[in-house]
């Protein structure tokens, strides 16, 4: 199977686009460079946009117990976090299952 | 924003709508036997709820909202009752022009499209799943 290895992290910046997209944030425009984004910065800035869409829903309950906000509001904030939060967890668990199989790898 | 967030969004403007509009029903049933005080004077008229749709710049998709409230223009119930604080000089009063039937209708026409979009949320969200769980596998 000849996958170039562009590809690799070519699937990093998908990631990455899809995550912080799915929180509503705005990534700053970030080209991948000639080596692509790298995993930390990956994991690092999904999970500063899945933590920010945190504090978004972490406010609409607070709202909602409070007898403020609407249940409505509530219920699309909850989901929208954990749908960041589960794109964030698979691809976390894809890249770190695809690192221990190269680890594997008999040298 | 992805256009499953933007379903999800659309769908969460449709809930809201139809709980506006549960509101404007729920007031009409209350209200189903709310009188004048003086003689003569007009009862509780029949509200009628608008949706209008409109474009959400924020979420970049058409969603739907609660318009204005309309008056039901059609004429009051005349009910003989002399004693009646709001009874007219021939001893009628005018009753709200609320039909309890067509509130109840109208009642589950929202229930009806309110699961619509609770629909729509929930198949959004398996389909993400649905898709996430590739990657699973």
């Amino acid at each position: 199977m000849a996958v170039p290895f562009s590809a690799a992290s070519a699937a990093y910046g998908q990631a990455q686009k899809l995550i912080s997209g799915t929180t509503g944030l705005s990534n700053p425009a970030e080209k991948p460079t000639a080596g692509g984004p790298d995993f930390a910065a990956l994991v690092n800035e999904s999970l500063n946009s899945v933590v920010e869409a945190g504090k978004t829903s972490d406010k609409a309950g607070l709202e909602m117990i409070s007898g403020k906000g609407s249940v409505v509001d509530m219920v699309t904030a909850v989901s929208e976090t954990e749908l960041a939060m589960q794109s964030l967890v698979t691809v976390r668990d894809k890249v770190i299952s695809a690192y221990e199989e190269i680890m594997r790898m008999p040298i | 924003m992805s256009d499953f967030l933007k379903s999800l969004n659309v769908a969460a403007s449709g809930l809201d709508a139809q709980a506006a509009r549960m509101r404007v029903i729920a007031e009409n049933l209350a209200n189903a036997d709310s009188t004048g005080k003086t003689p003569g004077a007009d009862p509780y008229r029949r509200r009628v709820p608008t949706f209008e749709s409109f474009f959400n710049s924020g979420t970049d998709a058409q969603e739907v909202r609660m318009g204005k409230l309309m008056y039901d223009l059609s004429d009051f119930e005349q009910r003989y009752e002399p004693g009646h604080p709001a009874a007219d000089a021939n001893g009628y009063v005018k009753y709200p022009n609320v039909n309890p039937l067509i509130e109840a209708m109208d009642m589950r026409s929202a229930q009806r499209t309110y699961e619509a979009n609770l629909n729509v949320i929930t198949s959004t969200r398996q389909m993400v799943g649905q898709t996430l769980d590739i990657l699973r596998g």
